[in-house]
């Protein structure tokens, strides 16, 4: 018997356009596009396993090849769960701990200074290049001292005493990375007259679906489910998360990828400028002062695919004074664990360069994104700062 | 969040309509569930090439005036001649602003060859398909070579050559055919598979090897007058490439559009979203709308795949989603329906009208025919009969026309586009002064 469980594939017209749009394939020949590795090729491989081709590996899952094409054929989903079902399981010391930022996270807070510290020195780099294929040009992200969740611990009373409140799923980068952007968060909806609670969470599972642990991937997707779907079971409150990929991820990995149940929570998740909007929309605007700067807006593309870029820029466009230019959809070519890794470095630097140009171009004061990722290759390609639209929005409140 | 306009469907009918509403200060977002139909078509606008007896059409707009007076159900007898005109213009002065040019033959229909050989009847094209200069060399006695990419699998200009000397018009003509070196081939090469025009565009549009395929053209194609090539001139340098390659080798550079994905149809697909954009629309690609409540002859808001608990709101709806091949139509066995609002459809209940039994008929097929019905100011009709007022519907999805045996696909639907644009802007700016 033939398991089909994505027969979308049967969908395809052949048009190629997705090939067209694919960033990679646009970047590499050696990757021969969606179109073949996905609909094409999946016809072969399920009737013979042996016939999966390695190239699978390049697709970033960025998923514009699924915006792109007419027949909604959910291409990236197949050549995800290829590279699962087909490849023969290898283990790589890399990619086992790029796949756990929360295990890697957990240790980094700890000993943050050393770390951040030994990450920006050459010799180690040059060592990881050379015994973990982690390419020593590639800057890596510093550390917190601490993690967001024990900051918050002072901050819970407070926090439940506001009548209105939400749910805050941060995911690893703002517990791990990047305290501000929590705290702006806090910020912004306290001075909207909203609390903001946090309840256990584990890493999404974004950076262990794309290096091929799936079953740890379930793990943590059952464990959100569950955490965050008695949390809103109790309470009634509404989920946000600041970062696209971890809201694509309870949204749209969890069913489609991982064949999970997430109807728990899948309506009551709100991505932050979503949620910011809707209340925009009822009249809860807080004050803000006018931001005479330039800022570019540059959008994920997992925010893309959620179909909630309009929201962000709509809540952009409610800061006064502020001079928004939106910059033509491209991928950045980080796309999370992939510019991590010395096989796709030059893809991935290839693919940010359009992006990198039109920023350049654009020469704004700042650029704004929603996504960590993107955060993280624009501003090692370009001179730039950027920011989350929430800390922009926290900086027009104080 | 709350827009004056939200199109569904961002193919040409709804990108015309949006740039319009934005133009005349409207606020307007088009959702759009995947690429249109431009990326397979010619990439030229097609306004009206055929007549009744399928013979070529001159003058278009002479032939719509007689042809509307006898079809009133036509879409274009629903927007009138003047306004077809505007219409036309207005969508050329929008791609010119993006730095892409559209040629025509004054009033008159030009002709453009595809790569079987074949010629078509068209209005507008790119600098590469049709200008002056062009239109002057063919029919006369003249050198024209047509040349390939060795390796490319989806054009043969034996073929092509062939199928025009059995035209009159190429009587005189001297033809040569011959392939040249892509210089980028050996990389390409380790993708067999996808070795298509956009592959060579992409390549092309870095500028890395304009003198070397300049040299190559020289060589091969030494006395012909135009040189003509399956579609590869990038999308982004586009203009300036083709000005360039005419420069460097002292000929006419000629573009056959190739097999999809179209280069000359993404151009313009590029170039509309790009208006549309820097107009202040919000273009939100890759989702559906999948309901909408209708509630006393009015659409009172959308649904989209995306954000199921949310509804989208705003004061008038542009259906224009597209015929079959986009999924603005569905069919099964025994009928034929308009899937998101269940409108009302024009079509034969009897099944074996629907299509011609050759797949490559003449009077091509019934079924293209098929589409939503509106009264005259293009407001559909919902379930229960009466027609849905702030709701317009442009583009593919009308019926009572035939894009493929008319040839007047794009015209219809830049011109439909348009006119629905005109009509909400009365109506939101009539509601407006009303208050
Ligand atoms: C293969 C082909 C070749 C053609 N070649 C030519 C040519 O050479 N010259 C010419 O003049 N004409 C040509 N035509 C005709 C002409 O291109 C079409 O009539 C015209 O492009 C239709 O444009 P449209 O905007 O109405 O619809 P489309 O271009 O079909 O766009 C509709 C869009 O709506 C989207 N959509 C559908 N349903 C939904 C939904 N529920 N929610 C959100 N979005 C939705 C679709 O994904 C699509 O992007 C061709 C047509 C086809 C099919
Ligand atoms: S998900 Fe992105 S990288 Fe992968 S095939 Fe699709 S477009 Fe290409
Ligand atoms: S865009 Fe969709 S239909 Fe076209 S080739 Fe790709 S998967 Fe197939």
């Amino acid at each position: 018997m033939i398991n089909i469980d994505n027969i979308s594939f049967d969908h395809c017209i052949k048009c190629t356009v997705c090939t067209v749009y694919c960033p990679v394939a646009r970047a590499t020949h050696f990757f021969p596009g969606p179109k073949q590795s996905g609909p094409d090729a999946e016809r072969l491989r399920i009737k013979n396993p042996e016939l999966v081709d390695k190239s699978l590996s390049y697709c970033s899952n960025c998923k514009r090849c699924e915006i792109a094409c007419p027949s909604n054929v959910r291409i990236a989903d197949i050549i995800q769960s290829s590279k699962w079902k087909y490849f023969k399981k290898r283990f790589r010391v890399r990619d086992y701990f790029l796949a756990r930022t929360d295990l890697l996270g957990s240790l980094a807070t700890r000993l943050s200074f050393l770390v951040n510290l030994f990450t920006g020195f050459f010799p180690i780099k040059f060592l990881l290049e050379k015994f973990l294929k982690i390419p020593s040009k590639r800057i890596f992200p510093k550390y917190e001292n601490g993690t967001f969740h024990g900051w918050y611990k002072k901050q819970k009373k407070h926090q439940e005493n506001f009548k209105n409140k939400v749910i805050y799923f941060h995911g690893c980068y703002v517990d791990y990375n990047h305290h501000e952007l929590g705290r702006d968060l806090i910020k912004v909806l306290n001075a909207m007259n909203i609390g903001v609670l946090l309840t256990t969470e584990k890493c999404c599972g974004v950076p262990l679906i794309a290096n091929g642990y799936v079953e740890n991937a379930r793990k943590n997707a059952l464990f959100n489910i569950s955490s965050l779907g008695r949390s809103v079971r109790e309470s009634g409150l509404r989920i946000v998360t600041t970062s696209s990929s971890c809201n694509l991820a309870l949204k749209h990995e969890y069913p489609n990828l991982l064949e999970l149940d997430n109807s728990a929570i899948v309506n009551h998740l709100d991505f932050i400028t979503r949620f910011l909007c809707m209340e925009f929309d009822k009249g809860n605007l807080p004050a803000m002062k006018p931001m005479r700067i330039k800022a570019a807006y540059h959008s994920p593309c997992h925010l893309e695919r959620m179909g909630l870029v309009m929201n962000t820029i709509d809540v952009l466009k409610k800061i006064p004074g502020l001079d928004l230019h939106i910059l033509h959809s491209e991928c950045c070519g980080m796309a999370g664990t992939y510019g991590f890794k010395s096989e796709f470095y030059n893809v991935s630097q290839k693919i940010g360069k359009e992006l990198f140009d039109i920023i350049n171009k654009a020469s704004p004061d700042i650029v704004i994104t929603d996504c960590e990722s993107c955060k993280w290759q624009i501003e090692m390609n370009t001179p730039y700062k950027v920011m989350h639209p929430v800390s922009l929005l926290a900086m027009a409140i104080a | 969040m709350n827009y004056d306009c939200i199109i569904i469907g961002g193919g040409i009918a709804g990108l015309t309509c949006g740039i319009k509403c934005l133009k005349e200060g409207l606020s307007c977002a088009v959702i759009s569930s995947g690429m249109s139909a431009l990326h397979f078509s010619s990439g030229s606008i097609d306004v009206f090439g055929y007549d009744e007896q399928s013979r070529p059409v001159d003058n278009p707009f002479n032939y719509i005036e007689k042809f509307t007076a006898l079809h009133g159900h036509h879409p274009y007898a629903k927007c009138g001649p003047d306004n077809i005109k505007e219409a036309l213009f207005f969508f050329k002065d929008a791609l010119a602003e993006e730095g892409l040019e559209l040629h025509h033959n004054s009033n008159e229909n030009h002709f453009i060859i595809s790569t079987l050989g074949i010629l078509k009847p068209s209005f507008f094209s790119q600098r590469s398909v049709y200008n002056e200069e062009i239109g002057g060399v063919f029919g006369k006695k003249s050198k024209i070579a047509f040349l390939n990419f060795d390796g490319y699998r989806d054009f043969y200009p034996d073929i092509t050559i062939a199928n025009l000397k059995k035209n009159a018009l190429f009587k005189d003509t001297d033809f040569i055919s011959g392939n040249i070196l892509f210089p980028d081939y050996g990389s390409i090469k380790k993708n067999p598979f996808e070795f298509r025009s956009v592959d060579i565009a992409r390549i092309f549009d870095t500028s890395r090897y304009l003198e070397d395929i300049a040299k190559q053209i020289k060589n091969k194609a030494a006395h012909a007058d135009i040189v003509c090539f399956p579609a590869f001139i990038g999308i982004s340098n586009f203009k300036k490439h083709h000005e360039a390659l005419q420069e460097l080798t002292g000929k006419l550079i000629y573009e056959i559009p190739a097999l999809p994905p179209s280069l000359p149809g993404m151009r313009i697909d590029n170039a509309l979203k790009s208006r549309f954009a820097s107009l202040g629309g919000v273009f939100i690609a890759g989702d559906r709308v999948i309901s909408g409540v209708i509630k006393n002859g009015m659409l009172e808001n959308v649904r989209t795949a995306n954000n199921m608990n949310e509804v989208l709101k705003s004061h008038c709806y542009v259906l224009a989603s597209g015929s079959f091949f986009s999924g603005g139509m569905t069919s099964d066995s025994a009928s034929i329906r308009e899937p998101v609002f269940n409108l009302r459809v024009e079509y034969s209940p009897n099944r074996g009208d629907w299509a011609s039994d050759k797949l490559f008929d003449k009077n091509s097929h019934k079924f293209i025919e098929y589409g939503v019905e509106t009264n005259d100011s293009m407001n559909p009709f919902g379930a229960d009969g009466s027609s849905i007022s702030n709701m317009f519907c442009a583009g593919a999805i009308l019926p009572h026309y035939n894009p493929v045996k008319d040839a007047c696909g794009s015209g219809v639907a830049i011109s439909t586009g348009y006119c629905a644009a005109k009509n909400i802007v009365n109506r939101i700016k009539g509601s407006k002064d009303r208050k």
